[in-house]
């Protein structure tokens, strides 16, 4: 984050500050949902939303968690279903910006075929796919991100099943904008956020974020060694898919930070309802009788 | 002779719908009232198809199940269907290897019945058509069969291919060599030409009936028999603008559903039993969020893939139990397209109102049958949203979307609409929607949702009474058997026996008050149900405490038709 929005930051305390809850959290002390938390409330802040121009959607799970733990409209439904409510919600009334979050267990497990979906009809929301590689709210199972090798409530020795590479996966359905954050790393988190906010179309932001209480293995201090900035990278093109899948296949020393790919050109889902072209209204302010008499005619 | 049956039969994909739209079109034409019935296998193309048109010059609902007249297009369909003819029947073929269907024939004369046969491949090479034509001539043979002026059949003709010159008139004069060359033997009673009727089926009234009240948006992955839904909704798309989204799956379809309900427009999905067992975990949350819903459910036969293409009422049970946990719920079933078009805008009302979810059950039969209706009346049903508007955004605080002192209905406003937000919390919640394991929030919020129970309850229409007082024999039922009893009461009167019929239109909540005054007035009252456990039956019994004295039931995958109701009378 640059200095400028830090110093327009604390200007803005009034609007960061709408969203802060009376609630008392139930999260573990050092959970990174508190760093994801605090950046999506700065994003918003910074970007000039109101609790009235937001719908939060919530999959069950820790950060499911937090459905009561900001201020504003937000519906928290089911497991590993978020994706398919949060696009209902949006779709009704594109004016609303719809921000979606739902873990690995629920995305990678749960409901792949929403995330593929979600893609591929480019439904215009940010999804916050919270990656702490495993089931924390059910005390620690395996989830399919789990690397091999690690120890798992639920799993007998270890994991030994390879993982899935999320991010690969996601590129692989043709995404409009891939990027990737640590919830260490607030500032960074809150640009990419800000970035996926302002995208026309489905914005997959991956979070890795330490579960202190079920991942020992991986700490905060493991992602924090581990984590750089994709704009270190010379000649990296944002544009580029074929850069970005190269980046995401390297795993395992380096994880690369911010907004990994990105394609401006694709519209988003209404824009490819042709049948819907000069209509301005939104769904939420179409209700009414409509006249059937030109369909009684026919019959 | 006034009510008459007819049977056209074929392989599927053999052009058996051409001659049945054709015929059904052209006795709507004249006035008749018409049901019109395909069945046909879980098969693209090949297998044995039927087309049953029953019509008359009085009201009809209902297939009679006695064919008068049977068209047979090809032998294996003759075959598998020939029985159903009854005695002293007409059987209309033009089959020309006679000596393949030696057998038939003989059963045929053997039971009376007449057979009225033209080589109607040759005839339709003679007259300059193709063998595929054969069809056409079967129709101009069973028109002049039925003693029906050729104008009508002629106009059909014309219409359906229009758009192919040189094809139509190769067409008509197919149809006119078959029309020659047999002559008239039914005298049936035509009608007096009224208003015309619309002919329409099911589904796609309940297509039209969702545009009509301000359905926005539509979500559903295909199953049959509700897949037309979503090809009529998507055919209007360009003139409505509607929303028309096949979803991945079912569970999407239902959360899309809820997600564009919650934001406060209209949507709905649609799916057949499998389907809509995949989306109970929804319709639970769309109860604990109190969120409108509306689902459409097209039963058929199961278990399991079941009989895909033909009828049943046997997922009653899944829609009155399914989902998780407790809460309120209204259960509609449909019987003919005027109660489509109608009780689904009824849903929307009262899912909206009482913010719950509202299943809408239909039926194949329903669902893909044609039958003759009054023009559908506009604007008689008013669009209520349950919705706070305007002004009264300004005063509201975010407690008040769950406030327990409610009569068990809230407020509820759109997300954006007001300062004061709220949570939709799928977890037990207290008034904003905060989430509480306190044992006397949860007792209390409980309470507060199932108080609506009643609330529907009370404003739930009475079911209402077919037939008249002192009956010989009464029957209670709900969805396509309103169709055949209506039928019932009617030709039962004829044989001097009287039948009254209670129909339950909303099956649950169940007004329970209706049945025990129906079991305290009439002397003998039976449940029809078409399903093997007899579900609705025993949820009357166990809600009123009283007994059937006797069950009809059947589940074989075809529908109630009035003789089986006629035979049961009778002790048969």
């Amino acid at each position: 984050m640059e200095n400028k929005d830090v110093k327009k930051l604390g200007e803005l305390s009034k609007e960061y500050m709408q969203f802060e809850t009376p609630e008392v959290f139930t999260w573990c002390g050092d959970c990174g949902n508190y760093g994801i938390q605090n950046a999506l409330k700065r994003a918003l802040a910074l970007e000039g939303l109101g609790r009235q121009d937001v719908v939060f959607c919530y999959d069950v799970g820790c950060n499911g968690n937090g459905s009561d733990k900001i201020e504003g409209y937000t519906i928290h439904g089911l497991h590993g279903r978020v994706l398919s409510l949060a696009a209902g919600c949006k779709l009704a009334n594109t004016k609303q910006k719809v921000i979606a979050a739902a873990g690995d267990g629920a995305t990678f497990s749960e409901g792949p075929q929403h995330l593929i979906h979600a893609v591929r009809n480019n439904y215009p929301m940010v999804f916050i796919f919270h990656n702490n590689e495993n089931y924390g709210l059910t005390t620690g199972q395996a989830s399919a991100l789990s690397p091999c090798g690690s120890h798992r409530n639920g799993t007998p020795g270890e994991v030994t099943i390879p993982p899935l590479n999320p991010l690969q996966f996601v590129l692989s359905l043709g995404a409009t904008f891939v990027a990737r954050a640590f919830s260490g790393e607030v500032s960074n988190l809150t640009e990419v956020l800000r970035d996926a906010i302002n995208h026309d179309g489905f914005a997959f932001v991956e979070v890795l974020q330490a579960c202190p209480t079920y991942n020992k293995e991986t700490p905060d201090e493991w992602y924090a060694a581990r984590v750089k900035d994709v704009r270190e990278l010379a000649n990296y093109d944002r544009a580029d898919i074929w850069q970005a899948r190269k980046l995401v296949e390297d795993v395992g020393d380096d994880f690369y930070l911010g907004i990994l790919y990105e394609d401006k050109n694709r519209v988003s889902f209404m824009g490819t309802q042709k049948y819907r072209d000069g209509v301005s209204t939104e769904l939420v302010e179409e209700v009414k009788h409509y006249d059937i008499s030109e369909f009684l005619k026919d019959l | 002779m006034s009510r008459i049956s007819l049977k056209i039969i074929g392989q599927s994909g053999a052009g058996l719908l051409s001659v049945g739209e054709i015929v059904t079109q052209a006795l709507v034409e004249m006035g008749f009232d018409v049901v019109a019935d395909r069945e046909y296998p879980s098969l693209i193309k090949g297998g044995h198809s039927c087309f049953v048109i029953d019509f008359s010059k009085e009201d009809i609902f209902a297939l009679c199940g006695n064919v008068d007249v049977m068209v047979a297009i090809d032998k294996p369909s003759m075959e598998a269907y020939y029985k159903d003819l009854k005695d002293g029947g007409i059987f209309i073929h033009g089959y020309e290897r006679q000596f393949g269907i030696k057998k038939i024939l003989e059963d045929m004369e053997a039971r009376g019945c007449k057979t009225v046969y033209v080589p109607t491949r040759e005839t339709a090479i003679s007259v300059g058509g193709n063998i595929l034509m054969q069809n056409i001539v079967l129709v101009g043979m069973l028109w002049k069969v039925l003693g029906f002026d050729y104008k009508f059949v002629q106009e059909q003709v014309e219409k359906k291919f229009a758009s192919k010159p040189k094809l139509l008139e190769l067409d008509l004069r197919c149809l006119k060599a078959g029309f020659d060359a047999v002559s008239e033997m039914l005298e049936i009673e035509t009608p007096e030409k009224g208003e015309k009727k619309i002919l329409i089926d099911g589904n796609h009234a309940i297509a039209l009936g969702a545009v009509h009240c301000g359905v926005r948006a539509f979500y559903a992955y295909p199953m049959s028999p509700s897949s037309s839904i979503l090809s009529h909704l998507a055919n209007m798309a360009s003139k409505t603008k509607m929303l028309v989204k096949q979803a991945e799956d079912e569970m999407t379809a239902v959360q899309m559903a809820i997600g564009s309900m919650y934001m406060g427009t209209r949507a709905f999905t649609a799916t057949s039993g499998g389907g809509f067992d995949l989306m109970t975990e929804s319709l639970s949350l769309a109860g604990i969020i109190e969120n409108p819903l509306v689902i459409v459910v097209a039963q058929r036969p199961g278990p399991g893939t079941g009989l895909p293409t033909w009828t049943l009422q046997g997922d009653l049970n899944i829609a009155m139990y399914s989902g998780h946990g407790e809460f309120p719920r209204v259960v509609i079933g449909v019987s003919e397209p005027t109660d489509c078009f109608e009780l689904i805008q009824h849903a929307f009302n009262l899912a909206e109102v009482y913010q719950t979810p509202v299943i809408l059950l239909t039926e194949k039969v329903i669902c893909e049958s044609k039958y003759t209706v009054e023009r559908f009346k506009q604007n008689s049903i008013k669009i209520e949203r349950g919705l706070v508007e305007g002004d009264d955004l300004l005063n509201l605080k975010g407690e008040d979307r769950y406030s327990v002192s409610s009569n068990g209905v809230s407020q509820r406003w759109m997300p954006g609409s007001s300062e004061a937000y709220y949570f939709a919390n799928g977890d037990e919640h207290w008034e904003r929607g905060e989430l509480t394991e306190d044992a006397e929030k949860a007792k209390a919020m409980q309470e507060k949702r199932m108080k609506k129970v009643g609330l529907i309850k009370d404003a739930l229409p009475e079911p209402i009474v077919y037939g008249e007082k002192d009956a010989d024999i009464s029957f209670i039922g709900w969805g396509s058997s309103k169709n055949v009893m209506n039928d019932v009461v009617l030709e039962a009167a004829k044989q001097g026996v009287k039948v009254n019929y209670l129909h339950y239109s909303y099956v649950m909540p169940l007004k329970e008050e209706a049945a025990i005054k129906f079991f305290k007035e009439n002397k003998k009252v039976c449940l029809i149900e078409n399903n093997f456990t007899g579900q609705f039956g025993n949820f009357i019994e166990a809600e009123t405490g009283l007994k059937f004295a006797d069950r009809l039931l059947k589940y074989d995958g075809r529908p109630f038709f009035v003789n089986d109701v006629l035979n049961f009378i009778h002790g048969k």
